[in-house]
């Protein structure tokens, strides 16, 4: 008999199961070769609409309304950067419940649930595979708006950007746990994630500045950690910023990824007990 | 080995464990509004099923143990409840010397588990992916899960494929691989979910020789659940019969098979017979212990039979024959045998083990 399995979980044996979990998701991301299609050719389509877009309103690429708002007349980089951010909101909040869905849906669930490790660490390298495509998206587009666009990105500018991006997934890792239980329970969170990615995508300044957005929203967006990032990494990015300008929004973002993050794993174990209490476990 | 040195004698041992299921009523769209609490008793009793009614059973260390039942008796509720899959309602059970409420990881690691079925691993995976993956769940170092994956790739000969993706294997093969899982931590106990169903009958065989040799070569303790009668009969050291979530009577198969030995078993094949032929031939054969018919599906090449036993079988065939003749009822063959483990579970439930009645 081999007695790893009734010792106690070591950090070497938590980090094992996290890395298994992502290489176990890249390698069956990978069997489906479209995906790779997907990356290469989707962040280059992207930018299509907003060029066109914005040249038809305001005659080119720079703005003087919007600078008056924003501080910077170049609204493609502004919105660049609100679309890299937002594409981790879109893989965390659909990515997780669905790769739930999916393994309840191939029988596979029951086996990790019954597995001694601590499921948590499968839920964290569940959600760092879902945001290394992200990245890999998110990379896509900066290359793209460098080499188009003339936006310009430096070292010194990419290790607070890289930081604070962290800190947003964080954040969102809770969401991705939220949904996750919903997932589990009722089996498909894909409404919800539709909900909550459309809230974020009004409420948070991915498109436009949050000074848009009426007073009562504004406040909502506040609630949103995509708010907090969009605000620091635009103010590093566009206006050549650092920590001393924004650390009040550092902390707040920091606070509501702990309360999310708490909120989430919390969550997820309760509906864990109480579909093994009521059987909807094995149901997909 | 680690156990609870308690009760080493039996490794799995429920006490009264209960499990019930609500049932899910159509409410309409607006259902949730109406969600109310049951007013009484008998509506609350109305709305759940009872999957295990106090189950009680004790399976001894080392011993190859079947549960067997039909469709719905209980027996992949058993399986999850000892798993920890689900927690039961009442009652509890000691695997391998923990408590599935108190000691959850400790049972979990006690456990290898197999579920027949089609889906339970990554087909998008290579066998040798799926055992390295499930080895990080049960906390296995890398070295030592890289050892035992191509000990047991070797054992289940699996090697020469052991690189291909699942969805290239044959339902058979892949059974094989759930089955490497199940053993890749060397856990004493497994708990195996009718691991043959669905199998060619080359592959349901090599499969029971796995099950034979785990059992007598390596000592594992064996939770086998089946509808197959042959198969439990030919693999089990003791049965149970479960039957709506009770335990009807545990034995091993040879006493079983006495209950209703010492009898003779009538058996003819009918086509389309009337509703009321099993009622018309009782009332002809009043010495019989057990008068049945076993619904089939003729569509599907499975013509309905009618078993008696008990009485004398030369007696019975002449008027089971007349008493069909005058209903009309065309008869496909007739066996005059010894009694199996079905017949035996008919005998004490009055219902039928299995949809074929294999």
């Amino acid at each position: 008999m081999l007695e790893s399995a009734y010792m106690q979980s070591t950090f070497r044996s938590n980090l094992s199961v996290v890395w298994n979990e992502i290489v176990k998701n890249i390698k069956t991301l990978l069997a489906y070769p479209t995906i790779i299609v997907f990356w290469a050719i989707f962040p280059i389509f992207w930018f299509i609409p907003f060029i066109l877009q914005g040249q038809a309103f305001v005659g080119g690429l720079e703005s003087t309304n919007f600078a008056q708002i924003t501080g910077t007349g170049e609204y493609i980089p502004f919105i660049v950067i609100g679309a890299v951010l937002n594409s981790y909101v879109n893989t965390l909040l659909y990515g997780m419940g669905e790769n739930i869905r999916k393994e309840a849906y191939q029988g596979t669930l029951d086996y990790v649930l019954a597995a001694p490790c601590n499921k948590a660490y499968v839920l964290i390298g569940k959600a760092i595979s879902e945001s290394l495509s992200s990245t890999i998206f998110a990379t896509s587009q900066l290359t793209i708006s460098v080499l188009l666009f003339g936006m310009s990105i430096t070292l010194g500018m990419m290790l607070p950007v890289f930081f604070i991006t962290i800190l947003l997934i964080l954040g969102l890792y809770g969401i991705a746990l939220i949904m996750a239980a919903f997932s589990l329970m009722y089996k498909q969170s894909y409404d919800l994630s539709e909900s909550i990615g459309y809230m974020f995508y009004i409420f948070a300044p991915v498109r436009y500045p949050i000074e848009s957005l009426p007073t009562w929203a504004q406040i909502f967006g506040k609630l949103i950690p995509l708010t907090y990032a969009l605000i620091i990494v635009r103010s590093f990015m566009l206006l050549g910023t650092d920590f001393s300008t924004v650390y009040l929004e550092v902390i707040v973002l920091l606070i509501i990824d702990i309360a999310l993050l708490l909120a989430g794993f919390y969550l997820f174990s309760w509906m864990e007990e109480k579909t093994r209490k009521s059987g909807a476990i094995s149901h997909h | 080995m680690v156990s609870n040195k308690k009760s080493e004698v039996f490794s799995i041992q429920t006490i009264d464990l209960t499990k019930k299921f609500a049932k899910k009523m159509h409410r309409g769209i607006f259902g949730f509004l109406r969600r109310e609490k049951s007013k009484n008793k008998h509506e609350e009793k109305e709305n759940v099923t009872v999957a295990l009614d106090k189950v009680n059973i004790k399976i001894r260390s080392g011993e190859l143990f079947g549960l067997l039942g039909p469709n719905g008796s209980g027996k992949t509720t058993t399986i999850k409840c000892l798993s920890t899959i689900l927690i039961p309602d009442e009652g509890t059970a000691i695997v391998n010397g923990f408590d599935i409420h108190k000691e959850t990881s400790m049972v979990r690691a006690s456990l290898g588990l197999v579920v027949g079925g089609e889906r339970t691993l990554y087909w998008k995976l290579t066998a040798r992916d799926n055992l390295m993956y499930f080895a990080s769940l049960y906390k296995m170092q890398r070295k030592e899960a890289k050892k035992r994956v191509e000990e047991l790739l070797d054992t289940l000969q699996l090697y020469d494929r052991a690189d291909e993706r699942l969805e290239d294997y044959s339902t058979g093969m892949r059974q094989k691989v759930a089955i490497a899982r199940a053993l890749l931590h060397d856990p004493p106990i497994l708990l195996l979910d009718e691991p043959t169903l669905g199998l060619d009958p080359n592959f349901a065989r090599q499969i029971r020789n796995q099950i034979k040799e785990l059992s007598e070569k390596y000592g594992k303790t064996i939770l086998l659940t089946t509808h197959y009668m042959d198969e439990a009969d030919q693999l089990c050291d003791r049965v149970a019969f479960i039957n709506n979530g009770k335990i009807v009577a545990v034995d091993t198969p040879n006493r079983l098979k006495a209950m209703v030995k010492e009898k003779e078993l009538v058996e003819v094949v009918v086509y389309r017979p009337p509703a009321d032929i099993e009622k018309h031939i009782r009332l002809l054969l009043p010495d019989a212990e057990v008068v049945k018919l076993i619904p089939g599906d003729e569509n599907e090449g499975n013509p309905s039979r009618i078993k008696i036993i008990g009485g004398t079988a030369e007696e019975h065939v002449g008027t089971v024959i007349d008493a069909l003749r005058q209903k009309n009822v065309r008869i496909g063959g007739l066996n005059v045998g010894v009694p199996t483990l079905e017949d035996v579970f008919i005998k004490l439930t009055g219902a039928k083990l299995t949809e074929d009645g294999m």
